[in-house]
């Protein structure tokens, strides 16, 4: 109760402070404090709600409906911290909580520049709105109690001293293929409960626990960093919104550069953590699948850099030609669809639209959600594309483009050209699966390897050329002994690499000439001024990402290897051994060793492989060994103790019932029982089960007997052979459940048992060849960033 | 001036012409009704769900794990997938693979599978 209602009262508050700031605009004076109290109230509504949510779910009140889908009593506290955000209700609070966070900042940032504040908070607090009515009590509340809603919790979940209680058997409910039982938790079940005195509260003690691909540590990290870059999407978007409400176009920009940077920053960094999670931890092989999730956080930031650089053209024109500069009109633009872009995301990953094009799968949100969300896209679409119609003619008074071909003006504008170029092909391809469609991955690659080279040029051309004009002289001068560098060290490059592909050897080219580039340039600054260094690292950061990116997609290698225990396969040049498996993290998961060897030098491996309770499935998660050059990838396929018993197939019937094999009905009849096995089971003397089953073909029966045997301790099955059907039936298990029998023509040879001590573990094992570079460019492109935040923060002043 | 709009505009063409026309190329279609899936040899994206009661295996010699679908109207299909059976394969509630099928298999590229985050739909059409 507490937590919904702390949350209305934020919806509440925030409503005020928004209507307080839009009429101080109009010109109220008088309201501005309000709107500031209010917005205060409302940031603190929020902070509290989220506490309780983090209260609640590390005290595990499982009264709470989302405190019991998403954490369980064995979770260790950093997992419950994040199982905060393990579910839809959950992270919208957090983009909630992040929004008004960076709100608050932007309060005091605004309140420091004139008549700013109004205007920015105007928006901000809209946006806030549309947010806190997502999980307001109507929709996707995270403080929804679990007795509203008739939801089935698993028996395990249920304080075992209420199991015993008569009128319970009301709500059982059990599943007779896995013999789980369920107590439907209902309004109705409360009223009881209440009825025979018995608190609601104490009645369900335990969650159903995150989904074990979100237990590691990369979850704690990951979501938080994309919601902040989320949040901090929403300040480009307020600041030209409210350059728009004024209808002033010069001071915005060096406003909102700041806080541009850092969000793309972030979120940047946010992106590629989910890539550092997917590759090291899930076993996903790669840190990037262009899978639609992923992509939906992509676009947003594709733009958000696009805007970076035209943002620089206008700042630069404002200074040298007055006015409001150049590209106003792509900046406003820009920074909205930057906002709008990350609605669509969360539209995309929320709204159930992508259904089975993505792994990251999402509950159908019902269709109030869906609307909302897309009202909320649509009006901020509106909002913001609509002022700019509005303004259209005045925004034509910028500054005549008077910057000649060859200026960086102009280069910066192709880059921008080219980031969207980027987004647009991400988008359409992310948004296929609404028109029932998917692209495969080679429409993102075969897009983006021309695109990838443009920007490799374009980092090192605009940096040669000067403001407004350069001459073809001049360039060419400057840049002959950066190309011929350039040309070298990639001929080197090739003949080490030994690189054929045409497109691969521009690729490196282009991002060895940004390096040359952006490195001397970097490297004279260095000495006067650290402050500017930020876009240089930043383009240096992503030539590195670039040939991090060539040399392990390009020339990764791959293979399936089948490791017998204790015997030595060779792969990629190493001695690779299976040692065997070994129980870890308190026996619910193993690990499997593997020894490698090269040149006398030794790494050990262990991919690890689990059922996970939570989902009854089997989980893997592979096994790194990083070196300087290359990363060797280990995922784990399967373990198998026999070897081979693949060939044929296993077939389970259950008592009564028949399955169909290549067009023979097999039908498991009756349990073949001798009176006395009972007792010969209990008293663990030989005994044998039996089967009776009948193969019919074209309306020819033939029944047959098959044996379970149990001699001197060992199990034995028998099997059964028919010529007239050239098939061989061999019993591989008979229990309560059924038969389970191996069928496999008569014809062809079989491979049973044959090997009882051979033990196979079967892995992927793939070579990434300076991956490392990936993960070293990314830290670098975002330190870029943060060196260009903290000189425009010092110049937004 | 001029000459600038005029290869703005060609550069525009041709992006959008090389897209649209990769994007033909590498569109697959969603679909749910095997019948259709068996009738043409295109890559698609079959949705559907496993039938657990047929076998499956899983051959490390070769790396094939084969096992059968139905889509909503029963028809099924046998799948086969050079690789391991995919995590959380066994809890999931439905399964999408995209390939083609030849030769009455269908020769599955990528599996994905969808996993119930809610159990309740799932028990309701079991015990009622």
């Amino acid at each position: 109760m507490i937590g919904s209602i702390i949350i209305s009262f934020a919806l509440l508050f925030n409503i005020i402070a928004m209507i307080m700031y839009y009429l101080n605009f109009k010109g109220y004076n008088n309201t501005i404090s309000y709107a500031r109290i209010f917005f205060h109230l409302t940031s603190i509504f929020v902070i509290v709600a989220s506490s309780f949510l983090w209260y609640f779910i590390l005290t595990h009140q499982y009264q709470y409906k989302y405190v019991y889908s998403y954490s369980n009593n064995s979770l260790s506290t950093g997992l419950l911290f994040s199982s905060f955000w393990g579910g839809q209700e959950g992270s919208l609070m957090l983009w909630i909580l992040f929004t008004v966070i960076v709100g608050i900042f932007l309060q005091s940032y605004a309140s420091k520049r004139g008549d700013l504040e109004p205007r920015v908070m105007s928006v901000l607090t809209l946006a806030l709105t549309f947010l806190l009515v997502m999980v307001s009590p109507w929709f996707k509340n995270p403080f929804e109690i679990i007795w509203t809603t008739p939801i089935f919790v698993e028996l395990k979940s249920i304080n075992s001293n209420y199991l015993s209680l008569p009128f319970l058997q009301q709500y059982w409910f059990s599943v007779p293929q896995t013999n789980a039982n369920f107590i439907q938790v209902s309004p109705a079940l409360y009223a009881s409960l209440v009825q025979n005195g018995i608190d609601p509260n104490t009645f369900i003690v335990n969650g159903r626990g995150l989904n074990p691909q979100l237990l590691n540590f990369w979850m704690q990290i990951h979501p938080p960093v994309l919601f902040v870059g989320f949040a901090m999407a929403t300040v480009p978007f307020s600041f030209a919104v409210a350059a728009l409400m004024k209808n002033e176009y010069k001071e915005w920009v060096s406003q909102s550069f700041p806080w541009l940077l850092a969000g793309t920053g972030i979120l940047g960094l946010g992106i590629m953590l989910g890539g550092y999670w997917a590759y090291e931890m899930l076993g996903w092989g790669g840190y990037w699948a262009w899978d639609p999730v992923e992509n939906s956080s992509l676009i947003p930031w594709l733009i958000g850099v696009a805007a970076i650089h035209t943002m620089i053209v206008q700042r630069r024109s404002q200074n040298t030609s007055g006015g409001i500069g150049r590209f106003a009109k792509t900046n406003l633009i820009l920074s909205i669809l930057v906002y709008i872009l990350v609605l669509y995301s969360t539209f995309l990953t929320r709204s159930g639209v992508l259904g089975d094009a993505s792994v990251h799968s999402f509950v159908d949100p019902g269709m109030l959600v869906y609307l909302l969300l897309l009202i909320f896209i649509g009006s901020f679409t509106l909002l913001g594309l609509g002022l700019i119609f509005y303004r259209w003619k005045d925004l034509q008074s910028e500054v005549p483009n008077d910057e000649s071909l060859l200026s960086r003006e102009l280069s910066l504008f192709t880059a921008a050209v080219t980031l969207c170029a980027s987004a647009i092909i991400v988008f359409v391809g992310t948004s296929a699966p609404l028109v029932g469609r998917s692209v495969d991955i080679s429409f993102y690659n075969e897009m983006h390897i021309p695109l990838a080279i443009i920007v490799g040029i374009l980092n090192g051309l605009s940096l040669l050329l000067k403001w407004k004009i350069t001459s073809t002289q001049e360039l060419l001068s400057k840049s002959v002994i950066y190309v011929s560098i350039s040309v070298v060290l990639t001929a080197l490059l090739i003949l080490i690499a030994s690189i054929t592909d045409i497109m691969m050897v521009l690729l490196a080219l282009s991002s060895i000439f940004t390096i040359i580039v952006n490195g001397e340039i970097a490297i004279n600054i260095m000495k006067r001024n650290l402050d500017r260094l930020g876009a240089y690292v930043a383009h240096i950061g992503l030539a590195i990402f670039i040939l991090g990116v060539i040399g392990s997609s390009a020339y990764s290698k791959e293979q399936t290897l089948n490791l017998v225990k204790n015997k030595t396969v060779e792969a990629f040049g190493y001695q690779m051994m299976f040692t065997g498996y070994e129980p870890i993290e308190n026996g619910s998961k193993y690990a499997f060793n593997i020894k490698l060897t090269k040149d006398g030098k030794s790494y050990n491996a262990a991919p690890v492989m689990y059922i996970a309770e939570f989902n009854n499935s089997l989980m893997r998660e592979p096994s790194i060994i990083v070196l300087p050059t290359k990363d060797i990838y280990l995922a784990p396929l399967s373990y198998d103790e026999t070897g081979h018993h693949n060939h044929s197939e296993n077939l389970k019937i259950e008592k009564g019932k028949s399955i169909n094999y290549d067009n023979v009905i097999i039908t498991f009849e009756n349990f073949e029982m001798d009176d006395d096995v009972m007792k010969a089971m209990q008293e663990g003397r030989d005994f044998q089960l039996g089967a009776s089953l009948v193969a019919s073909l074209e309306g020819k029966n033939f029944p047959f007997k098959l044996f379970r045997k149990q001699v001197n301790g060992q199990v034995e099955f028998t099997s059964y052979e028919s010529k007239d059907l050239n098939l061989r039936f061999q019993l591989v298990n008979l229990s309560t459940q059924g038969v389970e029998l191996k069928i496999s023509k008569l014809d062809e040879p079989i491979h049973l048992t044959t090997d009882k001590s051979e033990e196979v573990l079967v892995v992927n094992a793939s070579i990434k060849p300076f991956i490392g570079l990936v993960w070293i460019g990314v830290v670098i492109v975002v330190s870029g960033f943060f060196i260009a935040f903290s000189r425009r923060l010092k110049e937004s002043f | 001036m001029k000459n600038k709009y005029i290869f703005g505009g060609i550069m525009i063409v041709l992006f959008l012409g090389i897209m649209g026309y990769l994007f033909t190329q590498s569109n697959i279609k969603y679909e749910n009704n095997f019948a259709l899936v068996k009738s043409t040899n295109k890559t698609v994206k079959a949705t559907g769900s496993w039938v657990k009661e047929k076998s499956y295996s899983y051959d490390s010699g070769n790396n094939l794990f084969q096992f059968y679908m139905k889509d909503q109207n029963g028809i099924e299909m046998r799948v086969v997938y050079r690789g391991a059976m995919p995590n959380n394969f066994e809890s999931a509630s439905s399964i999408v693979v995209t390939g083609s099928y030849q030769d009455n298999y269908f020769y599955a590229k990528e599996i994905l599978t969808k996993c119930p985050s809610k159990y309740q739909e799932q028990q309701k059409s079991t015990s009622m």
